[in-house]
C-alpha cells in the first residue's frame, strides 16, 4: 500500500511541477486522389504550466515511412556517363519536414540535435549496403531529397499564437509516398528536451487510383491482359469511329 | 489539370501527355510508323521513370497499329505464315529482352542500355535513311528512273529448312523471319518501340517480299510484339501504367488521323527524308545526354 502511494506520487509529482506539452494534427488521415496536387496539415499544440515564454523553443518533425534510398554515382566511362558507384541507404524516412520556433543552432547544441536524431543533417541510415566511404552519398541522398521537396526545414516555422499556443504548417506535396508517418513535437528548455509527443498520421492513396495499384501488383497478370485488351479496344475503336467514307 | 499516375506514382499534367500522345500519333500517320522511338524519350524527358516509360508506350503502339492492320486485312495484304513465323522468333525474343530488362534495371544500369541502345539504333537507321532518301530525293528532281537495289542474298537462300508462303509468293528458309522476329522483340523490351522501322526494311531488303503485304504482316508482327511485351512487363516489373496508356491512346489514334491526312500529300521520298531528320535530332539529343558531364553527378531513387 504504501509502495503503490510512493509509485503514485512519483508519476504524478513531476506532472504537477514541470510544464508539459498537448498537441494534436488536424488531420489524421490524407487520402491521396486523382487531382492531389499537394495539401497543408497543421500541427498544433499548448505548453501547460509555461515557467517563461524566453528559453523555450518548440520542434515539429513530420518523418515518412521508412524506406530503403539508393543512391548512384555517375562516371566517365570510355567516353559515356554511366552509373558507376551506388549506395543503399536503409532506414531513411521517405518524408522529412522539421518545423522550429527558431534556427536549430540557436535552439541546441548540435551534440544534443545529433543524438536524438533532430534535424536533416543528423539523418542517419540504419544499415548501408556500399563498398566505399558512404558519407557524401548521404549527403548526396539528403541534397537530392531536399531538391524534391521531399526533405524540408522551417527554421522559422512554428508560430506561437500567443504565449503558449503555438502552430505549424506541414506540406503534404504530391508524389509522397504512401504509409504511415509520424508527427513528433518537442519542447525543449534551454536546450534541454523537456515533453515530447508522437501522433501518427496516415497517407492513402483512395479511389480508382488505388484500387489500378492494388490490381497492378495482387494480380499482374490480369492487369497485363487488361491493359493489352484497353489498347485493342481503343485502336479497334478509333479505326469504326475515324473510318472514312468509302 | 494534373492526375496522379497509380504506377509511375507521380502526378503529371494530362494536358501535356494528351499533347505527347497528338504530336506523336500525327508523325506516325505522316510517316506510318508505330512512333515508340519518340515516345519513349519524350516521357523520359517529361520526367517518367525510364521502366514505365518503356512499358506503357508499347500498348500506345499496340492501339495505334491496330487500325492499320485491320484496314490491311480487309485489303488481305497480310502474309499471315509470314507473320507468324516471324511471331515465334518474336516471343523468345520478347522474353529474352524483359528478361535482360530486369536485370538492368536491378543493376541500376537501366537508363544507360536504354539510352545506348537508342543511340546505335537511331543513328544507323537515321544516317541510312537519309542518304537513301537524299539520293531517291535528287534522281526524282533529275526525272530519271529510281536507282535499282542490286542485292545479293545467295546466302539467304542457301539456309535450310525452307518454307512456302503463298502469300507473298517466297520458298525460303525460316531462319531469316525467326531472327529477324528475336532482334524486333528483345528491342521492343528494351527500348519501348514496335521496331517498324527494322522490320519493314529488313522485309523488303532481305526477304524480297512484295511491297504490298509488307506493311500489313509488320503491322501484326508488331501487335503481337507489343501485346506480348506489356502482358510480360505487367507480370515482371510492374511498369505498366494503365492511365497513362490511355492518355497517351486518345491522343495518339486522333493525331494519327491528321498525319495520314497531311502525308497523304507528300511523296514518299519527301516523307522519308523528313523523317531520316527527325530520327537524327533525336539521335543528337540523346548522344548529347551521354557524353556531356551531368549537372548532378549523383542520382536518387526510393526503394532499392
Amino acid at each position: 500500500m504504501r509502495l503503490a502511494l510512493l509509485s503514485l506520487l512519483l508519476l504524478v509529482t513531476p506532472v504537477l511541477a514541470e510544464e508539459n506539452l498537448v498537441s494534436g494534427v488536424s488531420q489524421d488521415l490524407i487520402q491521396i486522389t486523382s487531382n492531389y496536387t499537394g495539401s497543408d496539415i497543421v500541427v498544433f499544440g499548448d505548453v501547460e504550466r509555461q515557467v517563461k515564454a524566453t528559453g523555450r523553443d518548440i520542434v515539429v518533425v513530420v518523418r515518412g515511412p521508412d524506406t530503403a534510398l539508393t543512391v548512384r554515382r555517375r562516371d566517365r566511362v570510355a567516353g559515356v556517363w554511366i552509373n558507376h558507384d551506388a549506395a543503399s541507404l536503409n532506414g531513411m524516412p521517405a518524408y522529412y519536414y522539421l518545423a522550429s520556433s527558431r534556427p536549430l543552432v540557436q535552439i541546441a547544441p548540435p551534440a544534443m540535435l545529433a543524438r536524438y536524431g533532430i534535424g536533416m543533417a543528423n539523418l542517419q541510415p540504419d544499415t548501408v549496403h556500399a563498398h566505399h566511404d558512404v558519407e557524401p552519398f548521404r549527403q548526396a541522398a539528403l541534397r537530392l531529397m531536399a531538391d524534391q521537396g521531399l526533405y524540408r526545414e522551417a527554421p522559422a516555422g512554428v508560430e506561437f499564437l500567443s504565449d503558449t499556443l503555438f502552430r505549424a504548417h506541414v506540406p503534404v506535396p504530391a508524389g509522397v509516398t504512401r504509409g504511415q508517418y509520424d508527427v513528433e513535437v518537442f519542447l525543449l528548455r534551454n536546450g534541454i528536451i523537456e515533453s515530447a509527443q508522437s501522433t501518427p498520421l496516415f497517407i492513402d492513396q483512395t479511389g480508382l487510383e488505388r484500387r489500378l495499384y492494388n490490381w497492378a501488383h495482387d494480380q499482374p497478370f490480369g492487369y497485363g491482359l487488361a491493359a493489352v485488351a484497353m489498347a485493342l479496344i481503343m485502336g479497334w475503336l478509333s479505326s469504326v469511329v475515324f473510318r472514312r467514307p468509302v | 489539370m494534373e492526375i496522379y499516375l497509380p504506377i509511375a506514382e507521380m502526378s503529371v499534367h494530362w494536358v501535356v501527355i494528351l499533347g505527347m500522345g497528338l504530336a506523336v500519333g500525327f508523325l506516325s500517320g505522316l510517316f506510318g510508323v508505330g512512333g515508340g522511338f519518340l515516345l519513349t524519350p519524350l516521357l523520359v524527358f517529361y520526367g517518367i521513370p525510364s521502366t514505365v516509360a518503356v512499358a506503357t508506350t508499347l500498348s500506345h503502339i499496340t492501339a495505334s497499329s491496330i487500325s492499320g492492320a485491320l484496314a490491311q486485312w480487309r485489303k488481305r495484304a497480310i502474309d499471315f505464315t509470314m507473320a507468324g513465323v516471324m511471331l515465334s522468333g518474336g516471343i523468345l525474343g520478347t522474353v529474352f529482352g524483359v528478361w535482360l530488362f530486369a536485370v538492368m534495371r536491378r543493376a541500376g544500369q537501366m537508363d544507360l542500355v536504354v539510352s545506348l541502345s537508342y543511340v546505335v539504333l537511331l543513328g544507323a537507321v537515321g544516317s541510312l535513311m537519309l542518304n537513301e532518301s537524299w539520293v531517291a530525293l535528287r534522281t526524282a528532281r533529275a526525272g530519271g528512273p529510281p536507282p535499282v537495289h542490286p542485292v545479293n542474298h545467295v546466302w539467304i537462300h542457301g539456309l535450310p529448312l525452307r518454307l512456302r508462303f503463298r502469300q507473298s509468293r517466297l520458298y525460303i528458309s525460316v531462319i531469316p523471319p525467326i531472327l529477324i522476329g528475336f532482334i524486333t522483340g528483345a528491342l521492343s523490351a528494351i527500348m519501348g518501340i514496335g521496331g517498324g522501322f527494322i522490320i519493314v526494311p529488313a522485309m523488303i531488303y532481305l526477304l524480297r517480299m512484295p511491297t504490298n503485304v509488307v506493311i500489313g504482316t509488320s503491322l501484326v508482327q508488331i501487335i503481337g510484339i507489343t501485346a506480348l511485351t506489356t502482358l510480360l512487363q505487367a507480370t515482371s516489373n510492374y511498369a505498366v501504367d494503365m492511365v497513362l496508356a490511355a492518355i497517351l491512346i486518345v491522343g495518339g489514334v486522333v493525331g494519327a488521323q491528321f498525319g495520314v491526312r497531311v502525308g497523304g500529300k507528300l511523296s514518299g521520298e519527301r516523307i522519308r527524308f523528313l523523317m531520316a531528320l527527325l530520327v537524327l535530332a533525336v539521335f543528337l539529343r540523346l548522344l548529347w545526354g551521354l557524353v556531356v558531364p551531368p549537372s548532378d553527378h549523383y542520382s536518387l531513387t526510393l526503394g532499392t
